[in-house]
C-alpha cells in the first residue's frame, strides 16, 4: 500500500541564511502509524513539518531540492490550502493559531475554507470538540482559555477538515502538567485510529514511549529512524543529539545492562531479578549531605507570613501561605497554572501585595519598600525574553537597570561586562538582541537582572522552549550563580531540573502549601505530587518503589550495590 | 479580564438579527443628531434609556459613566466658551450658548449609550457576520475578526510586559512630558515585537486550515431577519418620522445661537 | 490608492492588519496616557503606533489604525464620531508610507529606516502633515455634526499625534525597522510593484496634500476661532446665525479635503516596492 507520507531527498535552504536546513532527508510514513520526531534546536523538525503541507515550498521564499509526497500528490504542485484536506498541522505557539471570537467558530473555519455545508459543519463541530474533551465550550472565547485548553482547540480546529494525516510540531512544549497531560490523551486516542497517521515532534522522552517509530534529526540529517524502543535504548545516539535519554535506561547502560528497560515499572522488575539493592548507608549519606547544606544557609532573606492574596476580581489567589527563603538556597516553587505559584513570587519583588498577612525582604515589609528599591534587592527574570527585550544592543540591554538607577558610566560597563561573563555571553555587547537565539535571549535577559546586582534572583519557567542542552546550559549557569553567592527561587514545573538542580521545593495547590522541604523529602510522596497534579522523573519514582528517594541517574548509581 | 461590553442576556433586543440591531443603532445616531434642545434631547434619551432597560444593558452604565460625565463637562464647557448667544448670563457666559453646550452634551452621551447598548446585545462574532452580509468583503471582516480576538491577549501581554520592566527599574512618573512619553519606548517595542514576531506562524496557520483555497466559503453563523425584526423596524421608523417631521416644523432648535 | 485593496490577497498583509488593529486598540485602553480632553483626547505615548505600522507595513498600517482606533471605540466611545476616527487614523497610517516615496529621487536609498539626517527630515515633516490631517478629518466631522467646535478638537488632535510621533517614532523605527526585514514583513518586500500605483504625479501630490492639509487645518483653525468676519464679510457673505451645527467650517474645509483625496491618488508607491526589489536581488 502507498504510504501515506513519502519524503525523498528533501533538502531545504531559507531565503537568507547560509546553509540548508535540512540536507537530503528520506522518509516514509505507513497510513496509520503514529511517528514520533525528536532533534536539538535547529536540528530541522520544524522544518519537516512545514514541508508536508506544502508551506514549503509554497510560503516560505527558500529553495527545496527532492520531493514530498502526500498520499501520492507531490507538494509541489497546488497550493497550500488545498493540502490543507489531508495533512492538519499545528503548531507549538498556540496563541498565535487562534482567530475567532468563539470557540465554535474557530473549529468551523476550516471547513467554511473549503465550503462545508452548514448542517455537516454544526456535526462537525460537536464531534471534534468531545474528540479533545471540550464539549460545552462552543460559546467560550478563546482568550479565557487555558494554555492547554487552547492547544486542544487548536487540534480541533484542525481535526474538523478531517485530515488523514496530522503532524502536531511541539504540541506541549509551553504547558503545564496538566495542560501536557491532555494533549497526551488525545495523542492517545488519536494513535489507535487506523485512519489517521500521526506525526509529533516531541521533546518529552517520557512521554514517547507510545510511538511505532521514533526519527532522530541532528543537524538536518535523520540521526536514526527505528521502532520507538529501540531508539530509546540507544542512549548514546540520545546523548549525541541533545536529546534527553530516559532516566532509567541511561542508569541500567552505566550498570553494562542489555536489553535495556525503559519504564520506572520495567526498571523495577529488572533491578529485583538481579538481585540489587539500594545501601542504606549510602542512602544515608546523600540525607546527610542534603542536611548539612541547611545548616549552611545564611540568614532568612524573605519571610512570609499568613500570605493570602485576593484579586481585585474576586478570585482568591493565595491563602495563608508561611515560607521562609535563606541566604543560598536554591528554591523550587512547583504547582500547575493556577495554583498560586506565579502570585507568590511576585510578592517578593513587590508587584504584588498582601491583601492580608505579611511579607518581609531583608526584614522589612515590601509594601514599604516598593519595586524600585525591592528590585534592588530581589531581581525578577519573566519568563518570555520578548517581554522585556527593547535595546539596539545586548549592552544597551543589559545596562538597562543600572541606567536607570542612576550609576556612572564606568560602573555601568563593568556591571554589563561581569553580567554578560556570568551568563556566558562575554563579548556580546555589540550583538542584535532580537536575532539571536531563544537561549541565548534568556541568558540576556538574566544578564540583565543580574547587572543590578540582587541578592536574590527570580527565575519565571527558564526552561521553557529550549531544548535537552540548552536546558542544561542555563541550569548550569543557574547552579553556578547560586554556588556564587545568588539566592535562587526557580519557578517551573519541570522536574527534572527541580531534581536534579533545586535544594528546596514548595508545591502550591489551590493558593496554599500542599508539601514544602527538601527536594528529596518532597519528592519521596509521589501520591500528593498526583494531587498536585505532578510527577517526579522517571529515575525518582524508580527510587521511590525501592523504598529510597534519589534525584538522579547519578545518585541512583552511587547508592545500588550489586552488578 | 473581559474588556468587551457584550453580556449574555436572554432577551427580545438579543435576539434581534445584527443588521437589525446595526440599522437601530444609525437611527438612534440620527434621532440623537436632531435635536439640539436638551428638552427634546431628554425625550430621545428616555426612548433610548427605555430601550436599554428592556435589553437589561444599562448595568453596563457603571463602566463608562466617567467618560459620559466628562465629555458631558468639557462639551459645555467648549460651546459655552466658543459659541455665542443672544442674551448674557454672566462673565462671558450667554444663555444660548449654555443650553447649546448642554444639547450637545447630551447628543454625544446619548449616542454613546446606544453604541453602548448595541454591544451590550450583541456578540463580535455577530456584528462581522451581520457586516459580511451586508457586503464587507470576507477578508476585511477577519481582519477586524481577529482584531477583536487579539485584544484581552495583547493587553494582557502588555501588562506583563509593564510588570516586567517596572521589576528592573522603570519609572514613568518622573520627568516632564518629553521624557516620560520617551520612557514608553521599553513598553511599546516589546509588545510590537512578540506580536509581530507572530506573524509568520499566524499566516501559516491560516493557509494550513485552507485560508484562500478556494474562491467562496460557508457561513457556520446563520443569520435571519425575523418577523420581529421586521416589526421592530417598522415601529422604529414610524418614529423618526415623526421625530423628523417634528424637526422641520421648526422644533427642537436653539433660537439665537451661533459659533 | 489600488495597493489599499491589492494588499488583501496576502495572507501576511491581512494579518498585519489585524496584528496592527489588535495591538493599537489594546495599548489605547490600558496606557491610558496623559488626559487633555477627556473622553476626547489624551497624549497617548500608543498613538505614535499608526505612524509606525503605515511606514513598515504601508496599506496594511493604514487599515490597521483605522480598525485600531474603531475596535478601541468598542470598550465604550462607539460613536458617529467612530467614523471620523475611522477615516482620520487610516490617513495617519496612510500618509507615512505614502508620501514617503515622493521625496526621494530614483536611486537614492529610500528605506523605511530613519537613519540618516534627510530621512529624519522626512519623517518628521511627514509626521507633522498627517497629524494634522487625521486632525482635520475628525475636527471637521465632528464640529459638522455639531459635537465638538473645531478649533479646539483639531489643534488638541494634532498636537498629541504630533508629540507620540516626534519623540517616539525615530527611535521605534530605528529598532524596529531591520528587525521587521529580517522577518520579511515590510510591505515593499511582499506587495508586488504591478499591485502599486506609479508615481507619475508625484511631486503635484506631494505639494497638493500640503496645500490641503495645512491649509485646511489653518482654515479651520481662524474661522473657528472667529478670525473669519473680515474674511467672510469681505467676500460678501453673511454669517449664519442660530440652529445647529454652522456649516461655515463645514463648506469652508470641503475644498481642502477634496484635495487631500486627489492627492492621495496623484502620489503613487510603486517606486518603493521596486527600490526593495533591487535590493533583494543585489
Amino acid at each position: 500500500m502507498e504510504p501515506a507520507v513519502s519524503i525523498r531527498d528533501l533538502a531545504y535552504t531559507y531565503r537568507g541564511q547560509k546553509g540548508p536546513a535540512l540536507h537530503g532527508v528520506s522518509l516514509d510514513v505507513a497510513q496509520g502509524e503514529f511517528v514520533v520526531i525528536m532533534g536539538h534546536s535547529g536540528a530541522g523538525k520544524s522544518t519537516l513539518c512545514t514541508s508536508l503541507n506544502g508551506l514549503i515550498p509554497h510560503f516560505f521564499r527558500g529553495r527545496m531540492q527532492g520531493e514530498v509526497l502526500i498520499e501520492g500528490r507531490s507538494t509541489r504542485e497546488g497550493k497550500v490550502g488545498e493540502f490543507a484536506k489531508d495533512v492538519g498541522l499545528v503548531f507549538q505557539d498556540f496563541e498565535a493559531q487562534l482567530f475567532s471570537t468563539n470557540v465554535a467558530l474557530e473549529v468551523a473555519f476550516g471547513p467554511e475554507n473549503f465550503e462545508v455545508d452548514r448542517e455537516e459543519m454544526v456535526r462537525r463541530v460537536k464531534s471534534v470538540l468531545s474528540q479533545v474533551k471540550l464539549e460545552g465550550f462552543e460559546g467560550r472565547q478563546p482568550a479565557t482559555l487555558s494554555g492547554g485548553q487552547k492547544q486542544r482547540l487548536a487540534i480541533a480546529s484542525v481535526l474538523a477538515m478531517e485530515p488523514s494525516i496530522l503532524c502536531l510540531d511541539e504540541p506541549t512544549t509551553d504547558l503545564d502538567p496538566i495542560g501536557k497531560l491532555g494533549i497526551f490523551e488525545i495523542a492517545e486516542e488519536l494513535k489507535d485510529r487506523d485512519d489517521v497517521t500521526l506525526i509529533v515532534v516531541e521533546h518529552e522522552t517520557e512521554e514517547t514511549l507510545d510511538a511505532d517509530r521514533i526519527v532522530v534529526l541532528r543537524d538536518g540529517r535523520i540521526a536514526a529512524d527505528r521502532p520507538a524502543r529501540e531508539v530509546l535504548r540507544d542512549v548514546a545516539l540520545l546523548e549525541e543529539s541533545s536529546v534527553m535519554p530516559l532516566g532509567v535506561a541511561r542508569f541500567f547502560r552505566e550498570k553494562g545492562v542489555e536489553e535495556l528497560p525503559l519504564t520506572p515499572e520495567e526498571g523495577l522488575e529488572r533491578f529485583k531479578r538481579l538481585g540489587w539493592r539500594v545501601s542504606p548507608e549510602r542512602h544515608g549519606e546523600l540525607v546527610e549531605a542534603d542536611e548539612e547544606r541547611e545548616r549552611g544557609y545564611g540568614e532568612a532573606l524573605i519571610e512570609v507570613e499568613g500570605l493570602s492574596h485576593r484579586y481585585p476580581n474576586g478570585v482568591v489567589a493565595l491563602e495563608s501561605v508561611d515560607l521562609e527563603v535563606r541566604r543560598g538556597e536554591f528554591l523550587a516553587v512547583l504547582g500547575q497554572n493556577g495554583s498560586g505559584k506565579t502570585t507568590l513570587v511576585k510578592h517578593f519583588n513587590g508587584l504584588l501585595e498582601p491583601t492580608e498577612g505579611s511579607v518581609r525582604v531583608e526584614g522589612e515589609e515590601t509594601a514599604e519598600q516598593g519595586i524600585r528599591r525591592l528590585g534592588q534587592r530581589v531581581g525578577y527574570v519573566f519568563q518570555n525574553p520578548d517581554h522585556q527585550i527593547f535595546s539596539d544592543t545586548v549592552f544597551d540591554e543589559v545596562a538597562f537597570g543600572p541606567k536607570v538607577r542612576g550609576f556612572e558610566e564606568d560602573e555601568i560597563t563593568e556591571r554589563v561586562s561581569e553580567a554578560l561573563a556570568a551568563v556566558g555571553l562575554e563579548g556580546y555587547e555589540e550583538e542584535d538582541p532580537f536575532g539571536l537565539t531563544k537561549g541565548e535571549r534568556q541568558r540576556v535577559a538574566v544578564a540583565s537582572v543580574l547587572a543590578v546586582r540582587p541578592d536574590v534572583l527570580i527565575l519565571d519557567e527558564p526552561t521553557t522552549g529550549l531544548d535537552y542542552a540548552e536546558q542544561r546550559s542555563m541550569m548550569d549557569l543557574v547552579r553556578r550563580l547560586n554556588e556564587a553567592g545568588s539566592t535562587i527561587i526557580a519557578v517551573t514545573h519541570t522536574m527534572w531540573v527541580v531534581a536534579e538542580y533545586a535544594h528546596r521545593a514548595v508545591v502550591m495547590k489551590d493558593g496554599r502549601t500542599a508539601l514544602s522541604g527538601t527536594v528529596r523529602e518532597v519528592f519521596g510522596k509521589e501520591e500528593e505530587l498526583r494531587d498536585a497534579a505532578l510527577r517526579p522523573p522517571h529515575i525518582v519514582s524508580l527510587g521511590n518503589s525501592l523504598g529510597h528517594t534519589v534525584l538522579s541517574v547519578e545518585e541512583m548509581l552511587g547508592v545500588t550495590e550489586g552488578g | 479580564m473581559d474588556p468587551f461590553l457584550y453580556l449574555d442576556r436572554d432577551t427580545w433586543v438579543h435576539r434581534l438579527d445584527p443588521r437589525t440591531k446595526m440599522l437601530l443603532l444609525i437611527g438612534a445616531f440620527v434621532l440623537a443628531f436632531l435635536f439640539v434642545n436638551p428638552l427634546y434631547g431628554l425625550g430621545v434619551l428616555a426612548v433610548v434609556l427605555a430601550f436599554g432597560a428592556a435589553a437589561k444593558s444599562l448595568v453596563n452604565l457603571k463602566r463608562i459613566w466617567f467618560i459620559l460625565f466628562m465629555i458631558a463637562v468639557m462639551t459645555v464647557i467648549l460651546w459655552t466658551v466658543f459659541g455665542s448667544g443672544v442674551s448674557p448670563l454672566f462673565w462671558f457666559v450667554e444663555y444660548e450658548a449654555l443650553l447649546y453646550g448642554i444639547g450637545a452634551a447630551l447628543r454625544i452621551d446619548i449616542m454613546i449609550v446606544a453604541g453602548m447598548i448595541f454591544l451590550s446585545t450583541t456578540r463580535n462574532e455577530e456584528i462581522v457576520t451581520g457586516l459580511v452580509k451586508l457586503g464587507i468583503p470576507y477578508r476585511f471582516a477577519f481582519a477586524v475578526s481577529t482584531a477583536l480576538r487579539l485584544v484581552p491577549t495583547i493587553a494582557a501581554t502588555g501588562s506583563t510586559i509593564g510588570q516586567a520592566q517596572r521589576s528592573r527599574g522603570l519609572d514613568l512618573e518622573s520627568g516632564n512630558i518629553i521624557q516620560r512619553v520617551r520612557k514608553n519606548t521599553p513598553l511599546l517595542i516589546p509588545v510590537f515585537v512578540s506580536t509581530i514576531r507572530s506573524t509568520n506562524v499566524f499566516s501559516m496557520a491560516l493557509e494550513s486550515k485552507g485560508f484562500g483555497a478556494s474562491k467562496e466559503r460557508t457561513y457556520f453563523l446563520r443569520l435571519a431577519m425575523g418577523r420581529r425584526d421586521a416589526v421592530v423596524l417598522l415601529v422604529f421608523a414610524l418614529m423618526l418620522i415623526a421625530a423628523v417631521t417634528l424637526r422641520l416644523m421648526g422644533y427642537g432648535g436653539v433660537e439665537g445661537f451661533s459659533r | 490608492m489600488k495597493e489599499i485593496f491589492t494588499m488583501w490577497r496576502h495572507t501576511q498583509m491581512v494579518v498585519l492588519v489585524a496584528l496592527s488593529a489588535a495591538i493599537y486598540a489594546a495599548v489605547l485602553i490600558p496606557f491610558k496616557g496623559f488626559t487633555i480632553i477627556p473622553g476626547f483626547t489624551e497624549v497617548r505615548p500608543a498613538n505614535v503606533f499608526p505612524f509606525v505600522f503605515g511606514l513598515l507595513f504601508g496599506p496594511a498600517g493604514a487599515w490597521g489604525a483605522a480598525i485600531g482606533n474603531l475596535i478601541g471605540d468598542f470598550f465604550g466611545t462607539l460613536g458617529p464620531g467612530s467614523i471620523a476616527g475611522f477615516i482620520g487614523n487610516f490617513f495617519l497610517g496612510f500618509l507615512p508610507y505614502k508620501m514617503w516615496g515622493s521625496f526621494f529621487r530614483r536611486g537614492e536609498n529610500m528605506e523605511q529606516n530613519v537613519n540618516s539626517g534627510k530621512k529624519l527630515a522626512v519623517y518628521i515633516a511627514i509626521t507633522i502633515l498627517a497629524s494634522a490631517i487625521c486632525a482635520v478629518w475628525i475636527a471637521w466631522f465632528n464640529d459638522l455634526i455639531g459635537f465638538v467646535p473645531f478649533a479646539a478638537l483639531a489643534s488638541i488632535i494634532t498636537v498629541n499625534n504630533a508629540i507620540a510621533g516626534l519623540v517616539l517614532g525615530p527611535i521605534l523605527l530605528l529598532v524596529l525597522y531591520p528587525r521587521v526585514k529580517r522577518w520579511g514583513l515590510l510591505w515593499t518586500e511582499i506587495m508586488s510593484p504591478d499591485e502599486v500605483p506609479a508615481s507619475r504625479f508625484q511631486r503635484l501630490g506631494n505639494l497638493l496634500m500640503w496645500v490641503g492639509g495645512l491649509g485646511g487645518l489653518i482654515v479651520g483653525l481662524a474661522l473657528g476661532l472667529g478670525l473669519y468676519e473680515q474674511g467672510i464679510a469681505a467676500a460678501g457673505f453673511a454669517p449664519t446665525a442660530g440652529g445647529a451645527g454652522g456649516l461655515t467650517i463645514g463648506l469652508a474645509l470641503l475644498p481642502f479635503l477634496i484635495l487631500i483625496v486627489v492627492a492621495s491618488f496623484l502620489l503613487g508607491g510603486r517606486e518603493q516596492v521596486e527600490a526593495a526589489e533591487e535590493e533583494t536581488s543585489r
